[in-house]
């Protein structure tokens, strides 16, 4: 029985569970309630909770081709999320440019950043790419908290919150949240085409072993490279819909360890180098982070922490392929009974 | 008739020791060259030197009329160069076709084409229904096998094999003896490392001795079993020569 690489429409053939490179039942399953949940008029306090689980869905996918598809494990993506959230909304508040254009740009600012950081760490693995994706992040916030005639500094940076189409602010957060989604939708597209692609094989090789990825015509630096800018980039483009969202951006927050901790927590719970994986960390994640914090922040400071804590161990000690773990093996019983 | 392969005068030190201590020597296209020596004599030091896994301290190496010493390891299997690992290295989270699709893509740029090129090398190495299986499951014999479709499936002009044989029962070692054998008359030039001394002896055209990095013989292997410094070299080691 050998696996179908080929991305397959054909309902007839279709899987109920996701696999690599195909599209599912479950993942249009998924999608619908997605957008059901979109336009239904749900109270406004969830539909920051619903977008911010969209965001942050796309942002686990992007952390994903580096680290679970390339074996990159990053603590650094934050920079290149304030990278992309600084280019897009400087461009537009100093320079009157749309951040519809200025979401690009920063984008391909951050794939240089991304190239950058992959080329100073090319000898670097294990632990002491880990510590340098994290100082190369920190070096990333104090720029831009010291080259404050760009950045604003520590003072940070407004968006004029006036709906406007062409500013890409919106009254309603149905529209954020349609936004999001097609934000998410659209680095999934991409994920599960890496999945189906030589460029995709490379990068699963060199993650398993470089050697024999070197010994079959592998570039092993060139895939890094080209992983960490593609990951870099959507990473940065996420960044910028953020800053159109919260209007407001600084240093401390928009680049900090944090930020990046959590991108690389939502596919580690949900699972590594899958693509439904980081989706369903996020949807597991964010909702209860959110809800955690509104409804505990104030009558039990800290206490959020704790229960989101002991979350994680249960998932990370019943579940160490992560949410799409289980799901294969649901995906294994259902085919031999 | 040039030689594919031209090793000349090459060396590497380890620190103060020398690995590979100024080795030269030709391979013909269409040759099964031998490369056998003690344990630490540097064989794999100087398939690790041809295959640009390390680069050597002085010497030539010329592959196809390319002076390839100092390339990089994906440049030199670009050209033409595949190896196995004597330790098998499969990408543990892919299935067996997987594995042997991304040596596939040196030759065949889309999916389908690598899977159907991958299929055909499974089958050539007695691997057929293993391709769904992932790598991690299989066992030392099977890995040796698949390392050995990997090489091939890169459709090399010369292949370097690492001692393929260890870890295997003798029906095995029969089998792949034989199908090494045939590999010449298909166009692949063969250098083969090997401690199975009976199987290589049966089946090298001609052979090289190495003992602390340096060559001490070249010859048939009848020539080889007579060769007194051979002997020597293997005295209170291996005795089955021949």
């Amino acid at each position: 029985m050998s696996t179908e690489t080929i991305p397959s429409l054909n309902p007839a053939r279709m899987a109920v569970f996701p696999t690599r490179g195909r599209i599912s039942w479950f993942e249009i399953g998924l999608l619908l309630i997605c957008l059901a949940l979109v336009m239904s008029g749900i109270a406004s306090n969830l539909q920051d909770v619903l977008l911010l689980s969209f965001l942050f869905g796309g942002l686990a996918l992007a952390w994903n081709i580096a680290g679970g598809y390339a074996g990159l494990i990053s603590f650094g993506h934050s920079a290149f999320f304030g990278v992309g959230a600084y280019t897009s909304t400087i461009l537009a508040v100093r320079y009157g440019v749309t951040p519809w254009i200025g979401i690009w740009i920063g984008a391909l600012i951050a794939a240089v950043f991304g190239a950058i950081l992959a080329l100073i760490c090319a000898r670097l693995r294990g632990p002491f790419f880990i510590l340098s994706t994290l100082a190369f992040a920190e070096v990333v916030r104090i720029g831009a908290l010291n080259w404050s005639s760009l950045t604003g500094g520590a003072e940070g940076l407004s968006i004029m919150p006036a709906p406007d189409l062409l500013g890409m602010v919106f009254a309603s957060k149905t529209t954020y949240a349609a936004l999001m989604l097609f934000y998410l939708v659209a680095v999934y597209a991409i994920t599960k085409g890496l999945e189906a692609s030589r460029f995709g094989y490379y990068l699963f090789a060199i993650r398993d072993n470089e050697d024999a990825a070197g010994a079959a015509g592998v570039d092993p630096l060139l895939g890094r490279t080209a992983a960490l800018a593609l990951s870099a980039a959507l990473t940065g483009i996420g960044g910028s819909l953020f800053a159109q969202y919260f209007l407001y951006l600084d240093p401390t927050y928009v680049i900090s360890p944090e930020l990046s901790f959590q991108f690389a927590l939502l596919p580690a719970v949900g699972g590594l180098g899958t693509a439904i994986g980081p989706v369903l960390g996020s949807f597991l994640i964010t909702p209860l982070s959110e809800l955690l914090r509104s409804y505990l922040g104030s009558s039990a400071a800290g206490l959020h922490l704790v229960i989101y804590s002991f979350g994680l161990i249960v998932v990370m000690l019943y579940f160490p392929a992560g949410l799409a773990g289980a799901l294969e093996k649901l995906t294994r019983r259902g085919r031999s009974p | 008739m040039s030689a594919l392969l031209e090793v000349r005068h090459i060396s590497r030190a380890f620190r103060t020791t020398l690995a590979v201590d100024d080795v030269s020597f030709e391979v013909q296209p269409g040759e099964l060259l031998g490369l056998i020596g003690p344990n630490g004599a540097g064989k794999s030091t100087l398939f690790n030197l041809i295959a640009g896994v390390i680069a050597p301290s002085s010497g030539q190496i010329i592959f196809d009329g390319k002076p390839i010493q100092g390339w990089k390891s994906h440049d030199i299997a670009r050209v033409g160069v595949a190896r196995t690992f004597q330790i098998p290295k499969p990408y543990r989270q892919l299935s067996v076709i997987e594995n042997v699709m991304l040596s596939a893509f040196l030759r065949e740029k889309s999916v389908a084409g690598a899977r159907k090129l991958a299929e055909t090398t499974l089958a050539d190495v007695g691997l057929a229904g293993y391709g769904g299986s992932p790598a991690s499951s299989l066992t030392v014999g099977l890995l040796k096998r698949l390392e050995v479709a990997r090489a091939l499936a890169m459709r090399p002009k010369l292949v370097l094999f690492d001692e393929i044989m260890a870890g295997l029962t003798p029906t095995e070692v029969g089998a792949m003896t034989k199908f090494v054998a045939g590999l010449p008359a298909r166009g692949i030039t063969v250098i083969w490392v090997e401690h199975v001394l009976y199987a290589i002896m049966k089946t090298a055209t001609r052979m090289i001795v190495v003992n602390r990095g340096k060559k001490i013989a070249e010859g048939t292997p009848a020539e080889l079993a007579r060769h007194p410094e051979v002997v020597k070299a293997y005295l209170g080691e291996e005795m089955d020569l021949a």
